[in-house]
């Protein structure tokens, strides 16, 4: 023990998350690959790069809720426009059921289909949530260990 | 093993690189992936500002531009900083991924059309190409 925290059980979540994530598709080897770029020169790569992620899928979800609930008429554009984003930034960062959830959308709002369009968007925000929480207790346990004086076991 | 072979690699040039993306995470991601190589970048969110700075005369080896960009659009943008005679290496990266779009970025003058993300195993070759 140190200090009163169990350094083996920090690092061993630290490992288990991330692999768990990927093991049920809630991130894809990009993330893998991202985590692999961290080094001393940017240790918090990709904590600051999800933080700017979930900024903009926050918001991105936002405005499309907002474009569903228009009584005057669903602007499909702008819900496009929106799933478009959404789903580049989220390959990017290796959220792989968040792109998943994107292309699904992408259908129904093609077909300008008003109650998929719903049920998609409650099926992102599902698979948004899931990832920020998983990606939120990754980057806590990160710094524990880091609190506790200990080191980030890189990926490699 | 291979797997990580395609992706190290070392620059013996100092390499620049210019990235044109509307959506601030595949900005600031892209700018990241291209910096832990070593490679210096820019970034502008919009096509007009990347035609802008070409236009000032700031050269680059290479040019990562998305297709969808508001004021002026990846296609354009493409066309213009190519009829300005720049030969970079310009990669067009989108999460766009019908056959149309691939032939009209294409046709507008990217080299390389790559669906997004961009992962080392497709930039990795670029940049080893581009140091020479």
């Amino acid at each position: 023990m140190w200090h009163g925290i169990d350094m083996y059980s920090l690092v061993y979540s630290f490992g288990f998350v991330p692999c768990a994530c990927e093991h049920q598709g809630i991130v894809d080897d990009q993330f893998t690959q991202l985590r692999k770029l961290e080094d001393e020169n940017s240790p918090h790569f990709v904590m600051e790069v999800a933080s700017l992620f979930f900024e903009d899928c926050e918001k991105l979800i936002n405005n499309m809720a907002i474009a569903l609930e228009q009584k005057q008429g669903v602007d499909f554009k702008q819900i496009d426009e929106c799933i478009h984003q959404l789903k580049g930034s989220s390959s990017s960062i290796g959220a792989m059921r968040v792109k998943n959830a994107c292309i699904a959308f992408r259908s129904f709002s093609d077909g300008q289909n008003r109650e998929g369009c719903l049920r998609c968007l409650q099926q992102l925000s599902h698979e948004y949530s899931l990832l920020k929480n998983k990606l939120q207790t990754l980057f806590r346990l990160e710094k524990e260990i880091v609190a506790a004086g200990g080191s980030i076991p890189r990926v490699h | 093993r291979k797997r990580q072979l395609l992706t190290e690699i070392v620059l013996r040039n100092r390499l620049t690189a210019l990235v044109v993306d509307a959506d601030t995470t595949c900005r600031v991601l892209e700018q990241l992936l291209l910096r832990s190589y070593g490679v210096q970048t820019q970034g502008v969110d919009n096509g007009r500002d990347a035609v802008t700075l070409i236009a000032s005369g700031v050269k680059f080896n290479l040019i990562i531009i998305d297709m969808i960009l508001p004021i002026l659009n990846g296609l354009e943008a493409t066309r213009q900083i190519r009829d300005m005679g720049v030969h970079c290496k310009m990669l067009g990266v989108t999460a766009c991924s019908g056959e149309s779009e691939r032939q009209a970025f294409l046709a507008a003058g990217v080299d390389v059309f790559i669906e997004k993300p961009l992962d080392p195993e497709h930039l990795v070759p670029i940049l080893r190409e581009l140091d020479g």
